[in-house]
């Protein structure tokens, strides 16, 4: 493949974005660097952009609201790793919920930071373009189950929230989003790689068994995830979206 | 410290109130005590002036009328010459002895008086529990006449004792009911202020009531809104410096990364990881007083562990899920996970492994367990480990990781939350972790 990922920096930080500009050219990536809102928006209109690492915390507008002017605009597509400041949910769960598709905390490692770029862009190439609209979709029903998507917990019918592990909601959120489709295995699992990729060892079918748990989904019924054999599986409920994101 | 110490004079009851009511009860019983006496003394020396006025006149007309009736009808007379505290017989004075009495001395002195000394007396007292005596004459036909006496008060109305009881009863009532006022606003502010906590608003106390009580409770929430302000400046002092730091730290690990690889860089790398990771849990530890708590939701607890332990099996860690009961309840599951998160951490760096558990006591008391098989902490130090920065120098040091920062913004998040987080040595060797949550609702416990 002779095309190289593009990726604009943004970071009021002129040291830090460097040395990632630095690091991420190092490893076969082109590398656009900007210093605030104004520059990202010049830069996202005179070139394609595959990817964008976004500071939060810099003068002006800050990286939270330019993540939702992002997915507001025409740009929507392009995926986001934002750059925190600090390690809590809630910055996590707010970051989600402007659209972010990932985040690292600061002080990172350059290398934790390609991993997560890397991920990302695999994860939006795997996507068909016409199902990534649920991203902005806060609530997902089907069945007796509500997804809230930014808590990462399932909801039941009286509202008692059920919290799943980051495997189980990256992969109930990899079938929810392609519902009645078959996907393979190897698809499943580089669509469920999370954070921390390198040391996910759980097969995809432990992981498939420990989700049909959580929805109470009884292996012989498969009212949920249908196994197809040789194949893969296939989410067989049908989906709604409930609101918006906030 | 004083005020809890043994009293000194142990025979004073414990508290203001039992003293104050006991001072006032005393007070009020000697007074009224003291005025019935006064009362029934008046009453006595009344009595007796209105005998004695109605014996010197009486006394004459009745001797001088038995003088002059026949001595066949003198009997059928005396009935009607009888008073309430004196009447006459027809026969000699009992033997009885000498008067005992001023009083009837006096009595006896008017009664010669009132007959002109016309006759000579005899009086004897004839009995002294009541009192009565009997002053004899001799009548001018040789009959002996005796006047017995029998000096009695007028009765008393039989409602009065009642009244003067109940009279007692309602002075006891109010004062009772003026201790209380009294000391009712001091226990409160014990309460407020043994609820004072230094990192939080909290609740202020109401300023009503007596002027001075609208003042101490004045004075206590200005005390208590000081303290706030005064902790939350210093967390903020913590919370900047520590972000401030990010931003330099940030740029020494890139700026390190691309270094050539060498033993001095690896070092670096180590000590800069280390400082992120102490700065890192400085802002937490800075947040936890005042955290944002994301929504409250209806949470099952049982799929809440199973997703931080799946997490942390996810990565490799060896941490295993134990004894479950099915329990739901109101609370903030971001900041939950947070706490057992830490407290799993704290496990894992020092004794490699941890287990989870949920129980629900008789109670009614929400157990989060973390267990985990390690050298555990000295007894005496199981309170001391909650405190910042606070480290047990034997089982911790850099090498195990830990900031010291780790059990203390767990216990501050657990009390964000309105629980408790208790530690304790397991038998066998370990550390149990327990948070315990109160279930907010009735029923919160039957869900599943």
């Amino acid at each position: 493949m002779s095309h190289t990922d593009h990726i604009l920096v943004v970071d009021d930080d002129r040291d830090i974005r460097q040395m990632v500009g630095d690091y991420l050219r190092k490893n076969g990536l082109r590398v656009t660097q900007a210093a605030d809102g104004r520059e990202m928006k010049a830069a996202l209109e005179t070139s394609d952009v595959d990817l964008i690492v976004l500071d939060v915390m810099m003068p002006g507008e800050d990286g939270l609201s330019l993540c939702r002017n992002l997915r507001a605009g025409k740009h929507r597509n392009v995926p986001v790793v934002m750059l925190t400041a600090r390690d809590d949910e809630t910055d996590r769960i707010i970051g989600l919920e402007m659209g972010a598709d990932d985040y690292v905390v600061k002080p990172f490692s350059s290398r934790e930071l390609l991993a997560r770029i890397n991920a990302v862009i695999r994860r939006a190439r795997m996507l068909p373009p016409n199902l990534q609209v649920s991203e902005a979709a806060r609530l997902i029903a089907f069945g007796q189950w509500r997804l809230d998507t930014t808590s990462r917990h399932l909801l039941d019918e009286e509202g008692t929230a059920y919290p799943l592990s980051g495997a189980e909601f990256r992969l109930l959120r990899v079938f929810v989003d392609h519902p009645q489709r078959v996907l393979s295995r190897d698809q499943l699992l580089n669509l469920t790689q999370g954070r921390d990729a390198e040391v996910f060892d759980r097969s995809i079918d432990l992981l498939v068994s420990r989700l049909r748990q959580r929805l109470g989904d009884a292996a012989r019924e498969q009212a949920y995830i249908k196994t197809v054999r040789s194949e893969g599986y296939v989410f067989c409920q049908p989906v709604t979206l409930i609101g918006d994101a906030a | 410290m004083n005020a809890l110490a043994p009293a000194r004079r142990a025979w004073l009851p414990r508290t203001l109130g039992t003293r104050l009511v006991l001072i006032l009860a005393a007070g009020l019983l000697l007074a009224h005590a003291l005025s019935f006496a006064l009362l029934f003394y008046e009453r006595a020396m009344a009595t007796r002036g209105m005998m004695l006025a109605g014996m010197e006149q009486d006394v004459p007309v009745s001797v001088a009328l038995l003088e002059h009736l026949p001595p066949a009808e003198r009997m059928a007379w005396l009935p009607r010459l009888e008073r309430r505290t004196y009447r006459y017989l027809l026969r000699p004075a009992l033997p009885g002895t000498p008067l005992s009495s001023e009083r009837a001395r006096q009595v006896t002195e008017l009664i010669g008086r009132s007959l002109q000394e016309h006759y000579a007396l005899r009086a004897r007292t004839v009995s002294t529990m009541p009192e009565r005596y009997e002053v004899e004459l001799t009548l001018a036909d040789g009959q002996p006449l005796t006047i017995e006496v029998t000096p009695s008060l007028l009765p008393v109305a039989r409602w009065l004792p009642w009244v003067l009881a109940a009279q007692v009863v309602l002075l006891l009532a109010c004062a009772w009911l003026a201790v209380r006022l009294a000391t009712r606003p001091l226990a409160q502010l014990a309460a407020a202020a043994d609820k004072l906590d230094p990192a939080r608003a909290g609740s202020p106390m109401p300023e009503d009531g007596p002027l001075e009580v609208t003042k101490a409770a004045h004075a206590l929430n200005a005390l208590q809104s000081r303290v706030a302000a005064h902790v939350s400046e210093r967390m903020q002092i913590l919370a900047a410096i520590s972000h401030d730091l990010q931003t330099p730290i940030t740029r020494m690990r890139l700026r390190l990364e691309a270094m050539d690889d060498s033993p001095a860089q690896a070092r670096l790398l180590d000590d800069v990881t280390q400082l992120g990771q102490l700065v890192r849990e400085g802002i937490d530890y800075a947040r936890s007083a005042n955290v944002a708590k994301g929504p409250a939701v209806r949470l099952n607890l049982g799929a809440f562990l199973d997703s931080v332990v799946g997490d942390y099996q996810d990565i490799g860690k060896p941490v295993q899920r134990g004894a479950s009961e099915r329990v739901a309840l109101q609370t903030h599951p971001q900041v939950l996970r947070r706490i057992v998160q830490n407290l799993i951490d704290n496990a894992l760096a020092h004794a490699g492994s941890a287990e989870t558990a949920l129980r629900v006591t008789p109670a009614g008391t929400v157990c989060i367990d973390v267990l985990d098989r390690g050298p555990g902490i000295p007894a005496d130090s199981l309170e001391a480990v909650l405190q910042p920065f606070h480290r047990l120098e034997a089982s911790r040091g850099r090498a195990s990781g830990g900031t010291g920062l780790g059990l203390a913004i767990a216990q501050q998040l657990t009390q964000a939350l309105g629980g408790r987080l208790r530690l304790a040595n397991r038998e066998g060797g370990g550390l149990r972790a327990t948070i315990e949550l109160d279930a907010a609702q009735p029923g919160a416990a039957d869900a599943g």
